[in-house]
């Protein structure tokens, strides 16, 4: 493989990326280029050693979705860190999804089940007294109160365990993907 | 499979080895690749993702040095907390390493 032809398949490797990230991803091996030429090695000699292009580029897109995870908690980091795990082939698609979906399912009826108890709550705490007439007024406060703390409660449970999960997830997937080999060795 | 997990090990002592490397003293990626890349059998290009992922906890910051010939070289050193996690890395290494000698010697 040529510096050029390596060069082009990173870029692939790395489109939708930033052009900044790019750029300095490209920038770090057009100088190993540099650097193994200077020594005296030939662009086949050097592209061969540092590894599959097309891996290297996944494997630099995964930090970086692993990163967004690390950096800031949102569900939207959440999906890139688990797609960066499943584009690296280090979490396999086809155990993992039908465990994720039935998960994920379950987590998204809970967090709906608590914002009704939530609203539910808030609804018996504002209308109770005036719907129906309690024999002890405070009755319906003290309830409306309790199912919207209650529901509060298991909520942060809840957001605990999935933060968990995804860092369960993105533990395991670092873990296992492999390392690159030399593009010389796995030809041979 | 000892192939995958040869590769695993290799991968989790990896960072160990650079952040050794730079503790006794800055380096720029090309050297690290290839003293890494001839002692445990793997791709140099590795290196790259790694330095970044070092970089972003901020365990290793970079600068420029001007070079003799060609474009000014980009070296890596060592931050503080990057000296501190090579310290905890190596005191756990350690005895990691112990331990399992201790086991597989004494099947011997």
């Amino acid at each position: 493989m040529t510096r050029t032809e390596f060069m082009t398949r990173l870029r692939r490797g790395l489109s939708g990326l930033s052009p900044a990230v790019i750029a300095e991803a490209a920038a770090d091996y057009e100088a190993h280029f540099d650097e193994a030429i200077a020594a005296g090695r030939t662009e086949q000699e050097a592209a061969g050693a540092l590894g599959d292009p097309v891996r290297l580029g996944r494997e630099l897109r995964a930090e970086l979705g692993l990163k967004r995870w690390d950096d800031s908690k949102s569900p939207s980091s959440a999906l890139s860190a688990v797609l960066a795990l499943l584009g690296l082939g280090a979490l396999d698609i086809l155990i993992l999804l039908p465990i994720l979906m039935s998960v994920l399912s379950a987590l998204i009826s809970l967090f709906l089940a608590v914002v009704v108890v939530i609203i539910a709550g808030g609804g018996v705490l504002v209308a109770g007294p005036f719907i129906h007439d309690f024999q002890t007024p405070w009755l319906p406060v003290f309830g409306g109160l309790a199912m919207v703390t209650g529901g509060t409660a298991v909520g942060a449970i809840l957001t605990l365990f999935t933060i968990g999960l995804i860092n369960a997830l993105v533990w395991f997937g670092r873990l296992h993907y492999r390392l690159i080999k030399p593009a010389i060795e796995a030809q041979g | 499979m000892p192939e995958a997990i040869e590769t695993q090990l290799k991968k989790g002592v990896l960072a160990l080895c650079v952040l050794s490397l730079l503790s006794r003293g800055d380096g720029y990626a090309y050297d690290i690749a290839s003293r890494l890349a001839a002692a445990i059998d793997m791709g140099e290009g590795t290196i790259y993702p790694l330095m970044r992922r070092l970089q972003g906890d901020g365990l290793v910051d970079t600068y420029l040095v001007e070079s003799s010939a060609g474009p000014p070289r980009k070296y890596y050193r060592l931050t503080e907390a990057g000296r501190a996690a090579y310290a905890q890395q190596k005191t756990e290494w350690a005895a990691f390493a112990t331990a399992v000698n201790d086991i597989v010697g004494a099947g011997e």
